[in-house]
């Protein structure tokens, strides 16, 4: 294992390069040093061109030898939540699960069995295990994002195809931008890999804008800071299209050869008219209108030159550029128009605008915050358009790994299911009943919506609760049978970075040490269950060989790609050729035929569904959100001891503007409270927050609150139209409150 | 000339990430506290901003030892715990420690940490093991901005003097003419549209 600098080992130790698989996105390159068997340090292991861990990584020795780790199986001897537990050995944990899964499988059908993964350390290798696990029991597994990370992915997919999860690669410019638009996005807190990218660029000579509702740190480095009313990104990004129109500063080669701008849109339908719309019996092809023969043609006919406006008479049905209906729903978005529905003036959308459209290449960086309102998928439809519209888009070759994630689907497919459609499925019985739920390393009952609904109505009607974790998480107390996993340094396991051009890696995550008491890696866990349950031949490779299985996908971007390699350091995917875009069309389409029936083919904007402006608001006048922080990683690292120093209580960040009429001062205890539920914490006041909007970074669970818990006042309403194209999310930032002193 | 071992720490970069106060704690095994703390220069808390919108500015300020040139510590402390190498870092001796905290208050940078475990002060100690063979301080690793250096400040032809000198850094309390080893590099100014 070659290390790129020296390192400082002391006499006994062995330094071991290994990697963290948590979901914060990058996978950074962690150097272990072991001693008698026990990690006594890390330290940043070597990337070309950058190297961190940050201050949770560096504190995760003190979580995986935190003293309230679970250390064996237990069940529960009282009720659910009650927190009376009797310890029991893995055999009978097995042989218990194993007949509850048979049990309820033959009464409600096994699609009622579920697996979920959460943000709690699971690579490549963990995945494969549980997805096909899940499918050798004909179950079902239910798909990760809606946790508030798939408005944006729903979005990018109508835009860009089905090919990556974030199409951030699309609008980041790396090597020298000249502006950089920073989204609901805080890297520096999220992404410290994209925030070093980020900041190269601005280092090379970008200015940098921040549009944000909050105040985070990646705006106190920005060089213009707009403090957005929550949710309107997608209206800002009309309001800029507007500008740029009107001066005619648009990139029309672009929109012309790249997007779907040119294709005729039928007034009658909606759809895209076709080559056999005119000749029966004729292809699928887009069809344009020929400046050139004033006639409709193929849209890859040779010196075709495409009309982007007008309107064209074709068979009797009037017919429109795809374009030309963009050009129509952003002459609504004057300045003054968008400037009073985000908040932020009229000139300076402008010259925003023009800054845009004329300083390029422009970078966007969209974040998740971004697109946690309800029409978060419109937001980075939005904002994408306007990308296209200015030609600030990139085809930066970036391939993502696709490693083998159905290497243990060898003995069935799971059934897959969304987040939020296992809410509906646990309380309705459809598409299927839902009867049985493994929880790996996924704090449900704290980070999915609505406490109180998965408390009091989804919980009671699961009939099995398997929770595997490192801690007794607030999930873990409503389970029925408790498995203590283990810590990311006592397995191995392949983790790739979330990418997108920040961080392309695949690294190996070495075990570096014994698994601590009784606990075990989830590969193990699904490897000696299944065993039990008397599948032979299943799962009974090696850790080595089952890395290996993981890796062999034979998919061009793994090529060359083996545990040899691994060992020696971080690799990067295979470079192939890929299509630009994987839409149906395979252009950018800011026009979508799929969200005809929502009303949503183009990227209109929409009010947040729990906006100030509803009638809603006259009750709960303030807006909510949970943003992330550098102290935490989702409800991970709120008990270590060395992260909790740092930032020890939670706190409600509320403006004065906001505070003074309810006669809130600093350091009060406040109650803050919707129809779903309450909580109950000290007020932070500062003018880091948008008058209108107060937030509590995430992380706490119930017991760090003076009382009730935050996810008590989100909602786990679906959005049709995420549904129709991907996964519904949870909107966590699309929520009302009212906040009152607490006497 | 007598080498002085200092800091030079760019505030530009420098992003409030933490990773300095946590590293610390790892490299000498500092359960309560750290020798590095890092402040917001900004709102009324911590990761807040000054000012109101739209004018809102926040910047981050580690804050070590700063191994002075007249560390006013020792002489608070009635021991003679705390010494000072020829190379201008400040040691405390725990085996002559005990524990009195006398040098807190004197200390006009704070800088200083009890350890009720061990019943004995802590601080920075520049990584001086580290240093002596030749590795940056553990901080300056960590520092995933790589906003931190170690260096010798009194050398003009070092890395860090040439910093200092580019970037026109300062020093916290002048006034006090302590003779503080850490240098800042202040934040640069915004690009205006």
């Amino acid at each position: 294992m070659s290390f790129q600098r020296p390192v400082k080992e002391e006499p006994g130790e062995k330094v071991f390069r290994t990697t963290s698989p948590f979901t914060c996105g990058p996978g950074c390159g962690i150097l272990a040093h072991v001693k008698d068997g026990v990690v006594v340090k890390v330290e940043p292991g070597d990337f070309p061109g950058t190297s961190h861990v940050c201050a949770r990584g560096l504190s995760y020795v003190k979580l995986a030898y935190h003293p309230d780790r679970l250390k064996y199986p237990m069940k529960r001897s009282g009720d659910r939540g009650e927190g009376k537990w009797q310890r029991i050995s893995w055999e009978e944990a097995e042989d218990t699960i194993a007949l509850r899964l048979r049990e309820i499988g033959d009464r409600y059908g096994t699609s009622s069995l579920a697996w979920m993964i959460g943000g709690g350390v699971l690579g490549t290798l963990a995945t494969s295990a549980i997805m096909g696990f899940a499918g050798a029991c004909q179950g079902t597994f239910i798909l990760p994002l809606g946790i508030g990370d798939s408005a944006g992915p729903s979005g990018d997919r109508v835009s860009y195809g089905t090919s990556l999860a974030y199409g951030e690669r699309y609008t980041v410019n790396f090597d020298k931008p000249a502006l950089i638009l920073v989204w609901g996005n805080n890297p520096i807190e999220t992404d410290s890999f994209k925030w070093r990218r980020l900041r190269d660029g601005k280092e090379r000579g970008a200015r940098v804008v921040v549009i944000d509702p909050l105040f985070c740190t990646t705006a106190s480095k920005a060089d213009e800071y707009l403090q957005i009313r929550p949710g309107t990104d997608g209206a800002l990004a009309l309001g800029m299209m507007n500008v740029i129109l009107d001066r005619g500063l648009q990139d029309t080669s672009f929109m012309t050869d790249y997007t779907v701008g040119p294709f005729l849109v039928r007034s009658d339908n909606g759809l895209f008219l076709r080559e056999k719309d005119i000749s029966p019996g004729e292809s699928e092809k887009y069809i344009v209108w020929d400046a050139g023969t004033s006639a409709p043609q193929a849209y890859d006919m040779p010196k075709v030159a495409p009309a982007l406006t007008g309107v064209y008479t074709v068979k009797g049905v009037d017919c429109k550029p795809a374009f030309q209906l963009l050009v129509e729903l952003v002459e609504q978005y004057p300045p003054q128009r968008a400037s009073e529905i985000t908040g932020i003036p009229a000139d300076t959308i402008t010259r925003l605008a023009i800054e845009y459209a004329t300083n390029k290449p422009a970078s966007s960086f969209r974040g998740m915050g971004c697109q946690r309102t309800f029409h978060g998928d419109l937001s980075f439809r939005a904002i994408t358009t306007l990308a296209a519209l200015t030609g600030n888009i990139t085809f930066e070759g970036y391939n993502g790994f696709e490693p083998n994630f159905g290497a243990f689907m060898t003995r069935g497919i799971p059934n897959l299911l969304p987040i939020l459609n296992m809410y509906e499925a646990i309380l309705t019985d459809k598409p299927h009943p839902i009867k049985a739920l493994w929880l790996a390393r996924n704090n449900l009952v704290n980070q999915d919506p609505n406490f109180n609904k998965v408390t009091r109505e989804l919980i009671p009607r699961l009939e099995l609760i398997v929770v595997a974790d490192i801690f007794m998480s607030i999930t873990a107390r409503y389970a029925d049978i408790v498995l203590p996993a283990c810590s990311f340094f006592e397995c191995s396991d392949v983790v790739t970075g979330a990418g997108a051009g920040t961080q392309d890696y695949m690294q190996l995550q070495q075990k570096v040490i014994e698994p601590l008491y009784e606990s075990r890696s989830d590969f193990d866990i699904f490897a000696s269950l299944a065993k039990r349950m008397g599948m032979e031949g299943y799962m009974e490779e090696s850790a080595e060989e089952a890395v290996e299985l993981v890796l062999a996908s034979g998919h061009p971007t793994m090529k060359g790609i083996t545990l040899e390699k691994l060992k020696e350091g971080p690799v990067l995917p295979s470079r192939y050729s890929m299509p630009a875009f994987t839409t149906p069309s395979e252009r950018l389409e800011f026009y979508s035929e799929t969200l005809r029936e929502y009303g949503q083919e183009l990227p209109i904007y929409l009010e947040p569904l729990e906006s100030g402006r509803t009638p809603l608001a006259q009750k709960y006048p303030l807006s909510f959100s949970t943003a992330h922080t550098k102290y935490r990683i989702h409800s991970q690292f709120a008990n270590v001891p060395w992260t909790r120093e740092l930032d020890p209580e939670p706190a409600l960040d509320i403006n004065p503007a906001d505070a003074q009429p309810r006669g809130i001062q600093d350091g009060d205890l406040i109650r803050v409270y919707n129809d779903r539920g309450e909580v109950k914490l000290k007020a932070r006041l500062h003018q880091g927050v948008r008058p209108g909007l107060v937030n509590i970074f995430q992380g706490w669970s119930p017991w760090d609150y003076a009382e009730g818990t935050h996810q008590a006042l989100s909602h786990d309403i679906i959005n049709p139209a995420q549904q129709a194209v991907y996964e519904p999310n949870s909107a966590f930032y699309d929520i009302l409150v009212e906040v009152e002193r607490v006497e | 000339m007598a080498k002085k071992y200092g800091l030079v720490i760019d505030l530009e970069r420098c992003t409030g990430c933490q990773t300095c106060t946590i590293a610390c704690k790892v490299e000498s095994s500092m359960e309560i506290g750290s020798g590095m703390r890092v402040e917001t220069v900004g709102g009324p808390h911590r990761d807040t901003p000054a000012g109101r919108y739209p004018d809102l500015s926040m910047y981050y300020l580690p804050i070590a030892c700063m191994h002075c040139d007249q560390p006013l510590c020792r002489d608070a402390c009635p021991t003679e715990a705390i010494y000072q190498r020829s190379d201008g870092i400040v040691l405390i001796d725990e085996e002559k420690c005990n524990g009195c905290q006398e040098c807190l208050p004197a200390c006009p940078y704070q800088a200083l940490v009890y350890d009720p475990e061990r019943d004995v002060v802590r601080k920075c100690s520049l990584c001086f093991e580290r240093l002596d063979q030749g590795f940056e301080p553990f901080c300056a690793l960590c520092c995933g901005d790589q906003a931190i250096f170690g260096g010798d400040v009194a050398d003009p032809e070092s890395q860090v003097s040439q910093l200092i000198a580019q970037r026109n850094a300062y020093i916290l309390k002048p006034e006090l003419a302590t003779g503080p080893a850490i240098h800042y590099c202040p934040p640069k100014p915004r690009r205006r549209a």
